[in-house]
């Protein structure tokens, strides 16, 4: 036996079964008694005074219930950030890109809604509007909010060490540019909600959602409910990867028209919809020089960023710091320069998505590191080893890599592809790449400022000492948390698997700030430990007295009790067990008392048993400003060797085969800590060759479809040799930390180096269609 | 105006009135209260609205209901039978085919169509069948692997693998 | 994405949809597999009071082949039933291979030929696979009947000569002679669910296995408003011994006789060079089928 019991196994997740029968319910799968259907206005239009709205003809149309406007919805300021509270529900004086809000409808039926939204009339007088994040920096851009000029709706300018200094001590500087497009998360949900108030006057909001408790928070706010008559359920929900970490105007509409109606309301954004509301990721500029030693030391890093926000900030601003401080690592450097822009545009608006901030900059930075290792004649992976950080390195911007298995994963890639046989060996049109990259392991700090913490749990056990409840706010979203949750649980009391239930996505229940910045595994898995932990003791001490010895000769494995490691003389606890349960069709056996005897016996002593836990991470990071972004209490780290196939006349890439390996800390399932490695490969892989949000010249996107938005089909991508390293973090639950994030940070840039080694064309531009890559290798045979 | 329409869902028949211009993925969901099949895109290009018309998997959000009028339609709902998950069910379980759970009842049906056709197909022929259904979660590989438990054998009728 | 209103009707014999489309002409769209309908009816790109379902009409699927000389396609077969009929890759292979490209293996299961080519995509996947087999398309209407070639069948985006009291009923091949092959080529970003950038169908007939070019034929996708047939190309081929050399020039004249068009999905300059290269490999590929021709068992 193992040192662990239930954790770093590969148990089917609790969901699974629910999830393959068709049985679980998503939040387009419930409905109520009476239920009215909502439909939202949003602009034609990218830029514009609104000078009227007409809402008479919609409000007349039969089955029309109600028709919310800005009017009825107050102008309360909203978004992520309270730095940038610079949205209100509904337009108000301005639209500021095709999709803004406008005004809602509630009726008897979707088509009805669909047609009142139609009769609603409003005159605008067409602005100017800009769209290209260079043009609205210019002078005499359109202004999108007054009280941002120059459309800057955030600037981050930072230095660690002295930068000029180090570069005038380097052998060599190379610089590379990167341009990358908008993207779409594209998850295979659209967003629904379904909201309904009791006669008490409280809402409960059942909404696919990545964070029950910031719509909880934002909710209560804009409609100015108290926050204690806000509750936020989450069903299954069908992926977010980050766009569903904040709360959508679906939300507070249906919200809003519940209370308007008396009746609950069902509103769903279409898929077109989907992708106007976007807050996913955002386009990048990304500019950097590297200085380096002869020997391939890296000294100095000067990093640029521009971002296209959209007409609002949403997570903007940790975006634009993300895209900086997650540069300090996974190499040692002696200076780093960072500055960073993030620009309004009359587009939909940019939030998090998978990688938060770091995606690009970071492919951007590999790439540079590439083509630096070529420069010296290096191998550009062993030059990437020669720089690693290690456990116990502290970045220049104050990171605290306090475990890191970096080194570990690069040498497990460069002998799980065969580096060696193949780098500089391949036959013209072959190609092959690696990169490094890591991530947070949860945001050190929340988005509002508080002292709140991060995550609670309770852990109940049932009456008759059989069943662990786990009860959480924490946000199951598809990448398993309430598997974890459960794992954990039931490791810590020493209970097999299946007595562990879990109910999270519930603001009634505990406070979680949910799943973003992935932090679940570490800060909720954290407060599921303490729980569990205080739930056995009161079983513990319960049981001392009882059987009259010392509470630590008590252990519980497997459901089992153990005394001094042997079955002890329960006999007495036993027949009083039994004799409670008469007639019960599971009396206890066997040769050990179980774990359901002894809890049952806690229960007879104190009543219900249950434990509390929480997380608050520790105070992080230096004191620099906007030293928040970025901390964590660990960070997950990954390696990739990726290999394609370029066809040269047509500029079509394969991919043909992946390795991948990720320093999870501790797998808490290991079958899921390989989905969640798998699939943000196969994110990457779309994002870097088909990936892109295009618009039209009056700002419409011209692909709001996954017919014509290109995530990877089945037969785009190869099967991933999926290596986990774990490094045992010391903060983490069980040594636990993040995989969700920082498997996607080496994909696109270890494609675009495997694409360079294939075609000698370094890539500047994304996505790499083919006709990009063809016509960059034309371009570079013409240079010859 | 409304017609009435005969299916037989999951082995039993049924007879809905519907308005032409409703699509049997509305019926099924709406009418008939089996929201298994999951509503991704409605234009055909994701797949999660995948059943099996008279043998074949389609996108039901393509469908009009009152086309499928006299046809037999296989939902996620019907492929347990007695309480006992269909052999591709359980592989997705146990191989960690499943992350958020949205495309899955559609990609075990288009699955299940290829099996059903193909008792042995090629990872190819795997990847093919299954290429109209999007997964954004997965990347594929354990969806495939899972398929692959079944068509091998490793996760059999009624065993417990 | 709700569909709107119209009336439905299911007509149960060839003759009384014919009635049907005599009276309601315009107004009416004729639903096949629905998969392209269906999708701009929901855009609210097509709103027509009334749609003809010919789900009912018995026959209208079938596919017979004519005792060695040809093949009728019944303008209901599905995509899928197309790329899995054994004497369509054998004799037909532009058409079983287009079908096989075409969208997903979901919407190929709905999706018919007679809808493909009702269409007229410009990037549609059947059209240029059945203007090199020289198929032909009948249309009937209540009073007449003609037969047309695909080759004039199309007249612009969306457009065809079919007037709106006509239906198609079915396309016809002549089986090429022997050592003939062909195939289908596509290129786009993905490898399923795609719409071709560019697509491209070749037949060509060979003397004997070894021996020169006697017949021709290339058809062009979604590099002008409609499918286009090279001609000119064709003229480059036939006579002469089969190479690497002759295909490319082939596939240069080709570029010569489209009009791409710049859009979100591909530049015009792009598709141009495309069409040489994409022109150049299906020769390759129908060479190759046509030397392994064999009569059939």
């Amino acid at each position: 036996m193992g040192e662990f019991n239930v954790i770093n196994t590969r148990a089917p997740r609790l969901d699974a079964a629910a999830k393959a029968t068709g049985r679980a319910k998503y939040a387009d799968d419930l409905s109520m008694p009476g239920m009215l259907y909502g439909a939202i206005l949003q602009s034609p239009i990218a830029h514009g005074k609104i000078l009227n709205i007409d809402t008479s003809r919609a409000r007349r149309l039969p089955g029309v219930k109600a028709v919310v406007t800005a009017k009825e919805a107050g102008l309360v300021k909203y978004g992520v950030s309270p730095a940038r509270y610079d949205e209100t529900l509904y337009a108000y004086e301005k639209v500021r890109y095709v999709g803004d809000e406008i005004a809602a409808v509630a009726a008897v039926d979707l088509a009805t809604a669909l047609e009142a939204v139609q009769l609603i009339k409003v005159d605008y007088e067409e602005l100017p509007a800009v769209f290209d994040m260079f043009e609205a920096m210019k002078e005499g851009a359109p202004q999108i909010h007054d009280e941002f000029p120059g459309n800057l709706t955030a600037e981050v300018h930072q230095e660690f060490g002295d930068t000029d200094a180090a570069m005038a001590e380097c052998d060599l500087i190379v610089d590379h540019t990167l341009l990358s497009k908008r993207q779409d998360a594209a998850f295979i949900e659209p967003h629904c909600c379904l909201a309904h108030f009791d006669l008490d006057g409280k809402l409960t909001l059942q909404t696919s959602t990545q964070v029950p408790h910031y719509v909880m928070r934002t909710v209560a706010m804009v409609l100015r409910i108290p926050v204690g008559n806000v509750r936020v359920l989450k069903p299954y929900v069908g992926g977010g990867f980050g766009p569903k970490a904040e709360a959508t105007p679906l939300e507070m509409s249906a919200a809003l028209l519940a209370r308007e109606t008396g009746k609950p309301v069902k509103m769903n954004y279409s898929r077109e919809q989907v992708f106007l509301h976007s807050r996913a990721r955002h386009q990048f500029y990304a500019e950097m020089s590297l200085g380096v030693k002869k020997d391939g030391t890296m000294v100095a890093l000067r990093n640029k960023a521009v971002l296209d926000g959209g007409a609002y900030t949403s997570f903007g601003i940790a975006t634009v710091y993300y895209s900086g401080s997650l540069l300090g690592g996974p190499y040692k450097l002696k200076a780093m320069k960072y500055d960073g822009l993030r620009v309004y545009t009359n587009k939909p608006a940019c939030g998090a998505q998978r990688g938060h901030g770091g995606v690009i900059h970071r492919a951007a930075f590999e790439q540079l590191l590439d083509k630096t290792a070529e420069k010296l004649g290096l191998d550009p992976l062993e030059m990437r080893l020669k720089n690693i950080m290690a456990t116990g390195d502290v970045t220049i911007n104050e990171l605290d890599m306090s475990s890191l298995g970096m080194k570990e994963c690069l040498e497990a890639v460069r002998d799980g592809s065969e580096w060696y046989k193949k780098k500089g060996k391949l036959p013209k049109g072959k190609g092959i790449g690696s990169a490094c990259g890591f991530f947070v392991s949860g945001a050190g700090y929340p988005i509002y400022r508080s002292d709140t913490y991060h995550a609670t749990v309770i852990v109940k056990l049932s009456e008759d000492g059989g069943i662990v409840n786990v009860l959480s706010g924490a946000a199951e979203i598809g990448q398993g948390s309430d598997t974890m949750m459960a794992m954990i649980a039931a490791e810590a009391l020493g209970v097999p698997l299946d007595c562990v239930r879990v109910v999270s996505g519930d603001t009634d229940l505990t406070v979680d700030l949910g799943a973003y910045s992935s932090r679940q595994t570490l800060m909720t898995g954290h407060a599921v430990k303490e729980a569990a932990e205080h739930a056995r003791a009161q079983v513990v001490e319960v049981l001392a007295e009882m059987m009259k010895c010392d509470p630590a000769s008590i252990t519980f494995r497997d459901g089992k009790v153990f005394f001094d490691g042997g079955p002890g003389n329960f006999e007495e606890i036993r027949k009083r067990y039994i004799k409670e349960h008469r007639g019960w069709t599971d009396p206890p056996g066997g040769e050990y008392l179980t774990f359901k005897e002894a809890a049952r016996m806690a229960y007879l002593a104190k009543g219900t048993i249950v434990g509390t836990g929480k997380y608050k991470p520790p105070k992080l990071g230096g004191s620099y400003k906007g030293a928040a972004v970025g901390t964590s209490p660990a960070y997950g780290c990954s390696a990739q060797v990726v290999e394609v196939t370029v066809d040269m006349e047509t500029g079509e890439v394969t991919v043909d085969a992946m390795t991948d390996a990720h320093d999870c800390g501790r797998a808490i399932n290991r079958t899921q800590v390989e989905g969640q490695m798998q699939g943000s490969l196969s994110m990457g892989l779309g994002e870097c060759l088909f990936e892109e949000v295009k618009f039209d010249s009056r700002g419409r996107i011209l692909n709001a479809s996954l017919g014509e938005y290109k995530v990877p089909t089945s037969l785009d991508m190869p099967n991933v040799n999926t290596i986990i390293v774990e490094s045992n973090e010391p903060k983490g639950p069980f040594g636990a930390k993040e995989v969700g994030e920082g498997a996607i940070m080496p994909t696109i840039p270890a494609i675009l180096n495997a694409i360079y080694d294939a075609t000698g064309v370094r890539i500047t531009e994304l996505p790499v269609t083919p006709e990009r890559l063809y016509m960059a290798m034309k371009a570079k045979k013409k240079e010859k | 105006m409304k017609r009435i329409i005969q299916l037989t869902v999951n082995g039993e028949r049924a007879e809905v009135a519907v308005e032409p211009n409703r699509t049997l993925l509305q019926v099924l969901r709406e009418d008939l209260g089996l929201t298994g099949t999951k509503h991704g895109c409605g234009l055909g290009d994701c797949g999660a609205c995948t059943v099996i018309l008279d043998g074949r998997p389609v996108n039901s959000c393509l469908v009009l209901a009152v086309q499928a009028n006299g046809s037999d339609v296989l939902t996620i709902e019907g492929l347990a039978e007695n309480g006992k998950l269909h052999p591709l069910q359980r592989a997705f379980v146990e191989k960690g085919a499943i992350q958020c759970g949205f495309c899955s009842p559609g990609m075990i049906l288009s699955a299940k169509a290829l099996l059903d056709e193909n008792p042995k197909p090629t990872e190819k022929e795997i990847r093919m069948a299954i290429s109209g259904n999007l997964c954004r979660c997965t990347g594929y590989q354990k969806i495939v692997e899972a398929i692959q438990a079944v068509a091998s054998g490793e996760i059999m009728q009624g065993g417990d693998s | 994405m709700l569909l709107p209103r119209f009336e439905y009707h299911e007509p149960t014999t060839l003759e009384e949809a014919l009635k049907l489309l005599s009276e309601l002409g315009g107004n009416a769209k004729v639903l096949a597999g629905g998969t392209d309908l269906l999708v701009r009816m929901k855009q609210k790109i097509d709103r027509p009071a009334h749609v003809i379902s010919l789900a009912r009409i018995p026959g209208l699927k079938e596919i017979t082949p004519r005792n060695g000389h040809g093949i009728t396609v019944g303008a209901g077969a599905s995509a899928a039933t197309l790329s899995r009929h054994e004497l369509l890759w054998d004799r037909f292979t532009p058409l079983a291979s287009a079908s096989s490209r075409l969208g997903s293996p979901l919407i190929r299961n709905r999706a018919t030929i007679g809808g493909n080519l009702v269409n007229a995509r410009p990037a549609a996947d059947l059209p240029p696979a059945c203007m090199v087999l020289n198929a032909t398309v009948k249309l009937k209407s209540r009073s007449d009947e003609r037969d047309v070639p695909v080759a004039e069948f199309f007249r612009g985006p969306g457009e065809t000569v079919i007037e709106p009291n006509e239906l198609l009923v079915s396309v016809n091949m002549e089986t090429p002679p022997p050592w003939t092959g062909g195939a289908y080529i596509k290129l786009a970003a993905r490898k399923s669910l795609e719409i071709s950038l560019v697509n491209v169908a070749a037949l060509l007939t060979l003397k004997s296995a070894g021996g020169p070019i006697v017949d021709a034929k290339i058809a062009l996708g979604a590099v002008a408003p409609t499918p286009v047939r090279a001609y000119a190309a064709e003229q480059v081929l036939i006579g002469n011994k089969p190479s690497e050399k002759l295909f490319k020039t082939a596939g240069e004249t080709g570029v010569g006789m489209c009009s791409p068009i710049t859009d979100h999905r591909g530049t015009m300059e792009y598709r141009c060079m495309m069409i040489e290269v994409l022109t150049k490999r299906c020769l390759s590929m129908a060479l190759e089928s046509a030397r392994s021709w064999k009569p059939l068992k």
